[in-house]
This record gives C-alpha cells, structure tokens and sequence, in this order.
C-alpha cells in the first residue's frame, strides 16, 4: 500500500489557514449531498464501505457516511463551522482513520451537532510534521442537533479497528469501516 | 500483533464443532490458539450461530495472552467487533493475562433492572398508553439524550463514579434495600475517576437517568408462566403480577472510556510484544500500568452506570405512581435485581484445583452466581443470583437463576439475552411498507420508540427465539429458567 506522506489540499494552504476562503455554499444553511456507499449486512453493528479517487477524499467520505447513518446528510445545514486537528501513531493509517472519526464523532456528541461537510486542509500519515505523529486538520460544517427537524437514525458509539480496510485500487481507494452501534 | 489486519481470517463450519456434552460444542485448539472454544448451543441455534462470523471471533479471542481454560460463547453469541456478543473469556494475571476493552465493549456495564409490583395485570390492562407516554415523558430517551436529572458538574461526575448507586441514594433516588439488589452494590470499588479522561466526564455530564438509544428500553410487563415456584416466591415474582424492566448503560461516558483506552492499548499491544488476530482485541497484561488504569477506568463507568439506572427506575416509579394515582409502596414497586452484561471484573474461580483471581470479561453475558456464593444478597441465598435476559420487544422476556454449573462451566455466566440474526440493513428492508407498530400492538405489545429506524430494526423477527436462548442455558444447568415475562407496553430510544 502506497500512502502519500503529506498531501497539501489545494483549497487549504496549511502555512496559512486563515488564508482559506470559505466556499459560497457553506456561508449559507445549504443542505450536503448524500454519498455513495454501501451498507454492509452485520449482525449487531452497522459498516459501510465506499471508495474515492484519493486519500484525502476518502477520509472526507467516510466522514460523511458515518454521518448519514447517524442522520442523512440531506436533512443536515452546514451553518455551524469548527476547525480540527488529530493526532495518531505515524504510519499507521487504520490508526488515524480511527481517530479522525472518533474526534467527529466526540465533537457531534459534546456539542449536540450533526455534522455534514467535511474539508481537509493537512494530511499527514507518516508524521512528517511537528512531534512525529501523524495527523489531519480539517474544516468541518454542521448544525445543531433539532429531534424536530432531523430524523436520527441510530446512534454509532464508535468506529472499530474489527474489518477496518483501507486499500489503494485500480479503481482508487476502498474504505469498509464499521461502527459500533 | 503486527500491524493487526483481520477479523476475517478463518471461517467455521460444522465440521469444526465436537458435542463434548449435551448443547456444549467445543472448537479444538488451532495455530494461535491458547485454549479451545466452547458454544453452547442447541441443534436450532447452531445454524444461525454458524451463519455470522461469531464463532471466528470465539477463535479469536482464544488468542488472547493469559486466557485459561476456554473462549466461551453463550447461545445467544452472534458476531460483534473484536470479542463476539455473548462471549466470555478469563484472563489469569499471574500468567501474563490481558484485560481488553474490546472484551467489555463501548457501552461499559450496560444492564439490565427488573422491579416487581404488587399491581395485576387487570391493573394495567387500559392504562399502557398512558404509563408508556409518562415514562416516555419522565425518562429521557433516544439519541443523546439528557436532561433527566439536569447537568451535573464536573465534581458530581467524579463522586458518580466513585461511589456508583449510592450516589443516587443518598440524593433521594431509592433506597438502601435497592443497593442490596444490585450486582456487586452497585458500586466497583476499584474505580478511580481520575483515571477517566475530562471528555469522558463532560459527556457524562448531562447524561445520568438517560436511556439512550438502539436496543435500550423500559419495558412494562407482567408474569405470564412461572417454571420454579421456590425461586419465584424468593425473587417476589406472582403469577399475572406487573413487572417494570430497564436497560441501559454508561452512555457517553462510557464510550469515551473506551475509546480512550483502545487508543492507549494500540501502543500498549507492541510494547508488550502481543500478538493479535484481530486489532479490535487491542489489550494490555492486567498487571501493566495501561491495564489497571483501563480496569480503574472501566469501574468508574461501570459505576455511572449503576447510577444512571438507580436514577432512571426512580423516574420510572414515580411516572408510574402517577399513571395509576396511587404511591410506590401501595403499588409495592421493589426491585428485583440489577444485572450488568458488558464488564470485566476481577473475581476468585478455581482452575483445575487452584483458586485464582481472575479477569473476567463478559462481553454481552450475565453473571449467574449460585445462593451460596458471597457476592449474592442474602435474600437470593437459596435461590441463587436472579438472571435478566430480555428478549425481543413483541415476545418474552425471562428470569433465570444462576447455578453451581455456572461458576464450575463458565467462570458464574450466562446469557445476557434473545441475540440478533438479521443485520440492521436488512431488518430495515424486511420492515419498509409495514406498520411495526400496529403490528405490535396486535401482539398485544404498545410500543413508543423515539429513532425513525429503532422499531425496525428492532422487531421480533430480527432476533433469535429468547425462549431457545434460555433453554440451553436451563438445560446445561447454567442458568434455571425461573419465570416468563410477556411485555404489555415499550419505550425505546
């Protein structure tokens, strides 16, 4: 497996942040696009798997999936913006992977925020970057969670390391990840 | 492990299983195995047992460093994340053994209460709707929910942790008598809060006397068949009486335990060069730094937990006092027993003829201690440690009592419950144009669930048949089927 050391997203100059101009559609309440995934048949929990053509966007994907299971991103506004940093083992992709959802997913419940758009501006697996470890920061959208306006669909605890794949393909990358439900 | 890939690595078949005894079927020792499997299971079960990756995860965990005797699996096992749901494992410290978060699950000491009324089914019989829509009402549920008993400080979580049940008690949420019918109190008193992250605090924050959501309920039900009038008469269980059930756990807390301490066994499963099949088995010997705070940790949610269903039967009482007009002692509202299924404790078993303090992990399996055992009430002596297992919400639900067999077969455990057969996905498929809910209610079942999908994926069908469930565990002696609840109303998250 090929992991590109640290990608620099366009959009997201990580030597200045605050360079970043948000795009039009997240100044607005604008509802997300549902992704395309796959739900997988397991007995207790829920998985999903998914594919994208790069690293990154298969993070961002991902993302998004597990929050349309919590509640279809279609219903979700992105008026609500939050800026995230993880840390995880450098070189270890499956490692991150967990984090990144898991830091979402402790943002969503603390915050009562169901998020729907997910940028990331700094990708680094092999920590190249200051304390070696390796780490993603992102820009992520939401809105409060309203049991009035969103239909929740289940509750995910977490996501497990249990069938977790993260594989580069002739056809791009392949994620299967499943939750804790 | 190295890098840990798999959870897929093997597949069982039939042909892999030996009957050793009556519903025991054993899986011999293979490649990394360190001791054999153990199912217990009937001729029924064993095809959806087989049909779902469960008994790979039982190898799995047959894995793990320090494991004595064998990886068992209840007959309600059905496949999880790591450990399979209704898997038992015990780990010896003195040999290297490991406590695994993975073995205790996200959802640290969820459990199950059972109250006992003096109310007749007649009671009740018109008045479902209005106690399912009050303890709807009073006990917050669904998706993070809150709010039951306001937010408590910081300060407040930490004593909740520490101090379990009690907590609730003696801020006017039950009784003593209520701790006596709690499993172990109701309080572990090796926790230690300090070892619990300030996320995991905050998220427990506005969360004790919440249900939740997914499998968690209250249920109102009545005793519809009794099998062991002595041990009925000793859990106060009558004929027709009503019966209120809860089933919850440490909620938010608890998975950010877990998950902070999955993170902290990644780096702790190559410094004590563990070899895994499967990451989500993550672990660190019980006697290392990472293992006996993870332990300290894991009491203290366990802990909050034992809180959060103290204060949830209170709420529950008091809706339903006021449903029916009349005071909870009128009502003669006493529980019966709480029962945790997701822990790992450290509890004294013998091996061969040694005793050993051992870690026991039961991920989706109840304790089930015989009468003569310490650590159950003096008011169960002769009848043994009641055992709840909840069955789906439109059939049965069952009390048990633990056995001698139990703790001489499988380190005091039984079944925690009916056990899943149909994914999600597909109960969700199954149940597109269907009205569940009316379904259920010509069931004789009223049924309120806050999530658009819970009764879905929820329904009966999605479940194995409980009454097969617990008569494997009757049968083997682990666990005698005491009575038959038949529920008359649910609230769901």
């Amino acid at each position: 497996m090929v992991v590109a050391a640290v990608v620099a997203v366009a959009e997201a100059p990580a030597s200045n942040p605050s360079a970043w101009v948000t795009p039009c559609r997240w100044r607005t309440n604008l509802m997300a696009e549902r992704p395309h995934y796959t739900e997988i048949d397991h007995t207790a929990d829920v998985g999903v798997e998914l594919r994208a053509h790069d690293l990154v966007s298969a993070f961002e994907r991902t993302a998004a999936c597990m929050f349309d299971l919590i509640c279809h991103l279609d219903e979700i506004g992105s008026a609500w913006s939050r800026r995230v940093t993880v840390r995880g083992r450098p070189g270890d992709l499956e490692h991150l992977m967990v984090r990144w959802l898991s830091e979402l997913l402790y943002l969503s419940a603390s915050s009562r925020i169901l998020l729907s758009q997910f940028k990331i501006e700094e990708f680094d697996v092999e920590g190249r970057g200051a304390g070696g470890e390796s780490s993603i920061v992102a820009q992520v959208h939401g809105e409060r969670m309203d049991t009035a306006r969103h239909s929740l669909r289940v509750e995910i605890k977490a996501p497990t390391y249990h069938s977790l794949r993260i594989e580069e393909t002739p056809q791009g990358w392949a994620v299967r990840v499943i939750f804790d439900t | 492990m190295s890098s840990g890939k798999s959870g897929e690595n093997r597949s069982t078949s039939r042909g892999d299983l030996t009957e050793v005894a009556e519903c025991v079927w054993e899986i011999a020792r293979t490649g990394g195995m360190r001791v054999p499997g153990r199912i217990y299971a009937d001729e029924r079960l064993l095809p959806q047992i087989l049909s779902d990756k469960g008994i790979e995860q039982v190898v799995n965990v047959a894995h793990l460093p320090g494991v004595v005797r064998y990886s068992l699996a209840m007959p309600d096992i059905h496949w999880g994340y790591g450990f399979p749901i209704g898997g038992v494992a015990a780990t010896d410290p003195s040999e290297g053994g490991v406590v695994s978060p993975g073995g205790v699950g996200y959802d640290i000491n969820c459990g199950v209460r059972l109250v006992a009324s003096r109310m007749r089914r007649e009671d009740v019989a018109d008045r479902i709707p209005d106690l399912i829509s009050a303890l709807f009402r009073d006990v917050p549920c669904g998706l993070g929910s809150h709010g039951a008993i306001g937010s408590l400080s910081q300060r407040d979580v930490r004593d909740v942790m520490a101090e379990g049940a009690r907590w609730a008690v003696t801020r006017g949420y039950g009784t003593e008598a209520d701790l006596d019918r709690t499993e172990d109190g109701g309080c572990l008193s090796s926790a230690d809060p300090s070892t619990v992250s300030k996320r995991a605090v905050e998220r427990g924050r506005p969360q004790v006397g919440t249900l939740g959501s997914g499998n968690h309920f209250i249920e109102v039900g009545f005793v519809d068949e009794i099998y062991d009038e002595a041990r009925a008469a000793a859990f106060g269980l009558e004929l027709g009486s009503v019966t209120l059930m809860i089933h919850s756990g440490s909620r938010g807390l608890g998975y950010q335990v877990c998950d902070d301490y999955l993170n902290v066994m990644q780096d702790a499963v190559p410094k004590y060069g563990i070899d895994l099949p499967d990451r989500q088995l993550a672990c660190a010997p019980v006697e290392s730094p990472e293992g006996k705070r993870y332990l300290a940790a894991m009491a203290s949610a366990a802990n909050y937990a034992w809180a959060n269903r103290q204060v949830m039967m209170v709420l529950a009482k008091r809706s339903i006092a006021g449903v029916m007009k009349a005071s909870e002692a009128e009502l003669g509202l006493r529980l019966v027993y709480d029962v945790c299924h997701n822990i790992a404790k450290m509890e004294r078993h013998m091996v061969g003829d040694k005793e050993k303090l051992l870690c026991i992990h039961r991920k989706g399996a109840t304790r089930a201690f015989p009468g003569s055992h310490d650590d159950v009430p003096d008011c169960y002596r002769s009848a043994g440690q009641p055992v709840l297992i909840p069955g789906d919400m439109g059939t049965h639900s069952f009390v048990s009592a633990g056995t001698l067999t139990a703790l001489e077969e499988t380190f005091g455990s039984s079944c925690h419950g009916a056990g899943r057969v149909m994914s999600r996905t597909k109960a969700r498929k199954m149940a597109r144009g269907r009205n569940l809910a009316d379904e259920l209610r010509g069931m004789g079942v009223y049924v309120t669930a806050k999530g658009k999908a819970t009764l879905a994926e929820e329904m009966p069908s999605a479940y194995k048949d409980v009454s097969d469930v617990v008569d494997v565990m009757d049968r083997t002696g682990i666990a005698r089927k005491v009575v038959r609840l038949k529920p008359l109303g649910v609230a769901k998250g």
